[in-house]
């Protein structure tokens, strides 16, 4: 009886282990939406603060990116946000003693709330930006509402300014297209040295090379990115700017070359073992037709390990598309939309992996990146998804 | 003709043998350059003394204790886990939606970028959990990280067992359990260990999952709790590469760190390989 | 099962027991904390360990009890106040040394002064080749720490005038990389804190009022000529005030000045 349950005990155990992964994948996904879903619910005005004007200007809202260039100064004057033809007056609290004295202001601050209200009172084209708690009680501004960021916004903006204050700017679009840009080069890449490596391996090299190959570029998969980034940052980025004569190294270019080198073990492993699954029937029967070695790799061996080979390469670029060590180092890391593989780009990882670090837990910006932790997890879920699907289909 | 199909083979041939030539020059030579620039540093004392003066001069003894700590805590919780969970897929799940479902999953979790388990870390152990950044958090982080790895290649194990050994055992009357534990996993054992082994060099490695759940920059004593937080040998590279207050005097210590992440990765395929080969010619022949 | 409970009870223990004062935060700190510590654990008061991280890093870890004493390059935000508030805390802000920031370029550039509205047009991305500021016809690269820094906040506030960054412009994960940068590159610019300082670049002398240039030197940054200085804050909460202060009152006496002047920054 004891026996028994003891049994069934240690049965279910197993059994308990054997959906981990699942439980895992599924918090995964739980946590980076819950926290990064904060990115759309949460006000893009710097907490604790408030935007105000005159309680006579006709303006009653202004669109975020309005916002950042009024204080870039890109925008000077109400007219352009359909108000009064006067030049906008920027007003923040550390500019205070500038227009009242001291004693005005009082020793322990406590007649800031009124000053500051005085002085949008006085100035019909003012902009104050001011913390909340400074709102005086008899307040006689007009708050300018900062809404939340929509979807749409965050995926197709080209501005990544998160830290920019009163008002942060959150365009993800460089970032995705810093990301498939440097994949999609370190692909290029790899793909023809990858391809032909495993098919000399597989079909044409001498047993006793395969031997030595093979731990070599087992190795390699194991060398850790970091170290691959600390090689690109020494060596692969001086080189970029020598070879492209370009103004600086630290390009979408020496990304794409080091992720290329390792994404290389990945294709390379992967499109063997489907070269080396082809039947030797297969092979037997071409070499008999009288075609030469070439001629049956090139229309039988090939094209019956597609799938797998195909596998290889899509997890290669999940392997490129979610690195985040080595990118960090080599691509130089500015937000700004890549046109050209001679200029630095931004990407996902790069960007979480550098900015998680000095967010304020529960933030906006904490939600963003783990927004972006999302967008990351997407993109390498739908590759493995589908190879998987692919490989399934095949085996079948 | 037959001789133009020769020739154009021959071409064809020697353009293969050229381009995977210099993919293996190209892997020895990132090696050769690490190798020759470390071993000049490594000695005794860089393996066994605190890093010193803005982390130029010293050793790193305190990030290879963590990484070692990192090891021992992550494969302490995904080994078992992994080992039982293949069992589980492979001996007793037949085949069916549920079971592929599950193999689904698993591979996706292998296919997870390493800086989302660094997001996840942070959410779940170190800020949900409120673990804080510690030994902890990042051991689990890592655990989870290297799960799949070691699902998969224990699901390898168990399947080269030859089903004859089962059936024989069954015969004999011994129950399902008793004849996983006392025939089938002796038999895949040395599978198994070689995948921990491997498995070894990828947790040794990874530095996105512990940025935000345990990595310290500078923290010369060693830890006492499994609350601690520690240093750890990538992550360290990373500092020695990109900041302190002197880089170029820093180079010598950050080639000599990379070189002991390197050794580690070498020395666990070594070992793996080794067991492999001695096993299979012990048992499979 | 009771063994494993009671290893554990016994490392938890032995967590609350070690009186062991944590700090946590800037980056830029690091240096001085590292050294102040390794002083101060010599001379037998009691025991500190230093973890970087970032100031946010810092001053969150204040929130949850995870550090005794936030190491801050920035002032303490207001959503940082707010939650500190909400988690029933209140904190104390010490000085403890000054940062002056400089502005390096490649030794092999010609061009040695800038005004600050220069600089405003290169970081905003308006100034793109150095001939518009009395250099050689070359492309200006830009380098400028992470955006969640506090040293990217302060250049950010004091010398580009709160303006936003050019999107073109390169950032990098830590101050060192950018000295490696330039030095690598031609065109190159970038501001690092004065520790960082080495000579593979070039300091240049900054002028605001657009006449008067003051170089870089530790002399006028403490004189206050030099107009881009920072102080560096460290945060703790008034309950723990009794544990924190021995380490507090070393850093700020004499000697643990020298070390701040040692390590590079600027004692107070």
């Amino acid at each position: 009886m004891i026996k028994k349950i003891l049994n069934n005990f240690q049965v279910g155990v197993l059994a308990v282990s054997s959906f981990i992964t699942s439980i895992v994948v599924l918090l995964i996904i739980i946590f980076l939406f819950k926290e990064g879903s904060g990115v759309f619910s949460k006000s893009l005005l710097e907490d604790g603060y408030v935007l105000v004007v005159n309680s006579r200007n006709t303006v009653n809202s202004i669109a975020p990116k309005d916002i950042k260039n009024i204080f870039d100064q890109k925008i000077i004057s109400w007219k352009e946000l359909g108000g009064a033809d006067s030049a906008i007056q920027l007003f923040s609290i550390d500019d205070i003693s500038e227009y009242y004295s001291e004693e005005q202001i009082g020793s322990d601050l406590e007649y800031m709330d009124t000053c500051i209200n005085n002085y949008i009172v006085n100035h019909p084209s003012v902009l104050a930006y001011f913390p909340k708690k400074n709102i005086a009680k008899k307040f006689n501004g007009k708050e300018i509402k900062v809404g939340t960021m929509g979807l749409y916004e965050f995926v197709k903006g080209r501005e990544w300014l998160p830290t920019a204050r009163p008002v942060v700017q959150m365009g993800i679009l460089p970032l995705i297209l810093g990301t498939l840009m440097v994949s999609l080069g370190a692909i290029l890449l790899a793909l023809p040295f990858g391809l032909v490596t495993a098919i000399y391996m597989a079909e044409i090299a001498h047993p006793v090379w395969r031997r030595i190959m093979k731990p070599v570029i087992e190795l390699l998969a194991g060398i850790p990115s970091v170290v691959f980034g600390f090689f690109g940052l020494i060596v692969i980025v001086p080189m970029v700017q020598k070879v492209c004569h370009i103004d600086v190294g630290e390009t979408a270019l020496a990304g794409s070359i080091v992720l290329g080198i390792m994404a290389l073990p990945t294709i390379i492993s992967i499109a063997e073992d489907a070269i080396r699954n082809v039947p030797n029937n297969m092979r037997e029967a071409s070499l008999a037709l009288g075609a030469t070695q070439w001629q049956t790799i090139r229309s039988v061996v090939i094209p019956y390990a597609k799938s797998g080979i195909w596998a290889g390469i899509i997890l290669g670029v999940g392997r490129a598309v979610g690195e985040t060590m080595a990118v960090l180092m080599v691509t130089g890391n500015a937000s700004n939309m890549p046109t050209t593989f001679l200029q630095p780009v931004r990407t996902i990882p790069a960007t979480i992996a550098a900015e998680l670090g000095e967010t304020s837990a529960g933030g906006l910006h904490y939600s963003a990146l783990f927004a972006l932790g999302c967008v990351l997890f997407l993109m390498t879920m739908v590759l493995n998804v589908y190879v998987q699907v692919a490989l399934k289909k095949k085996s079948k | 003709m037959a001789d133009t199909k020769r020739i154009k083979q021959s071409i064809y041939f020697w353009i293969f043998r050229a381009m995977s030539m210099m993919v293996v020059f190209i892997l020895v030579a990132i090696l050769y350059f690490i190798v020759s620039r470390g071993i000049g540093v490594i000695n005794w004392d860089f393996l066994t003394k605190s890093p010193e003066e803005g982390m130029v001069k010293g050793g790193i003894f305190p990030a290879i204790v963590g990484t070692l700590v990192l090891i021992a805590g992550s494969l302490i919780f995904a080994f078992p886990v992994g080992v039982f969970s293949a069992i589980y897929l492979n001996e007793y799940m037949k085949k069916g939606k549920v079971k592929s479902f599950l193999q689904l999953m698993t591979n996706n979790l292998a296919g997870v970028p390493s800086v989302v388990f660094g997001l996840f870390g942070m959410a779940l152990f170190v800020n949900k959990l409120k673990f804080g950044d510690s030994i902890i958090a990042g051991s689990l982080t890592l655990g989870l990280l290297v799960l799949p790895v070691i699902i998969r290649t224990t699901e390898e194990a168990l399947k080269a067992v030859d089903d004859n050994y089962r059936l024989a055992s069954y015969a004999m009357g011994a129950s399902k359990l008793y004849t996983i534990k006392k025939v089938i996993l002796p038999i895949a054992l040395p599978d198994i260990i070689t995948g921990l082994i491997l498995s070894i060099g990828r947790v040794s490695g990874e530095t996105a999952p512990i940025l935000f759940t345990v990595a310290a920059y500078f923290l010369p004593k060693l830890p006492h709790s499994i609350f601690d937080q520690v240093m750890a040998l990538p992550y360290h590279l990373y500092v020695l590469a990109t900041s302190g207050t002197n880089i170029e005097k820093a180079r010598p210590v950050a080639f000599g760190t990379a070189l002991v992440l390197v050794m580690i990765v070498l020395f666990t395929n070594i070992i793996a390989n080794v067991v492999r080969a001695y096993y299979n010619k012990k048992y499979k022949k | 099962m009771k063994k494993v409970a009671l290893g554990f009870a016994l490392l938890l223990s032995v967590a609350a027991n070690a009186q062991n004062i944590k700090v946590k935060g800037s980056d830029t700190i690091l240096p001085i904390a590292q050294e102040e510590a390794s002083v101060f654990n010599k001379s037998g008061k009691g025991t500190v360990s230093v973890t970087g991280g970032g100031s946010g890093v810092g001053l969150a870890s204040l929130v949850d009890n995870t550090t005794d004493i936030a190491a801050s390059s920035r002032k303490i935000k207001m959503e940082e106040k707010i939650k500190l508030t909400n988690a029933g805390k209140k904190v104390k802000e010490v000085v403890i040394g000054n940062d002056a920031l400089s502005v390096i370029v490649n030794p092999s550039n010609k061009v040695t002064k800038l005004t600050r509205e220069q600089l405003e047009g290169i970081f905003t991305g308006k100034i793109k080749n150095w001939k518009e500021v009395g250099g050689a016809d070359m492309n200006i690269v830009a380098y400028s720490r992470e955006s969640s820094s506090g040293t990217f906040e302060f250049f950010k506030d004091h010398v580009m005038n709160k303006k936003n960054f050019g999107s073109s412009v390169l950032s990098m994960p830590a101050t060192g990389a950018i000295v490696q940068s330039v030095a690598q590159t031609a065109g190159a610019i970038g501001y690092i804190g004065m520790a960082y300082d080495n000579p593979k670049v070039r300091q240049l002398a900054v002028s605001y009022d657009g006449k008067n240039y003051v170089e870089p030197t530790r002399e006028n940054a403490r004189s206050g000529k030099y107009p881009v200085v920072r102080p560096l804050y460290l945060y703790y909460s008034t309950t723990n005030e009794g544990k924190v202060k021995p380490f507090i009152d070393f850093i700020l006496s004499k000697e643990g000045q020298k070390i701040v002047d040692k390590v590079g920054f600027i004692a107070i």
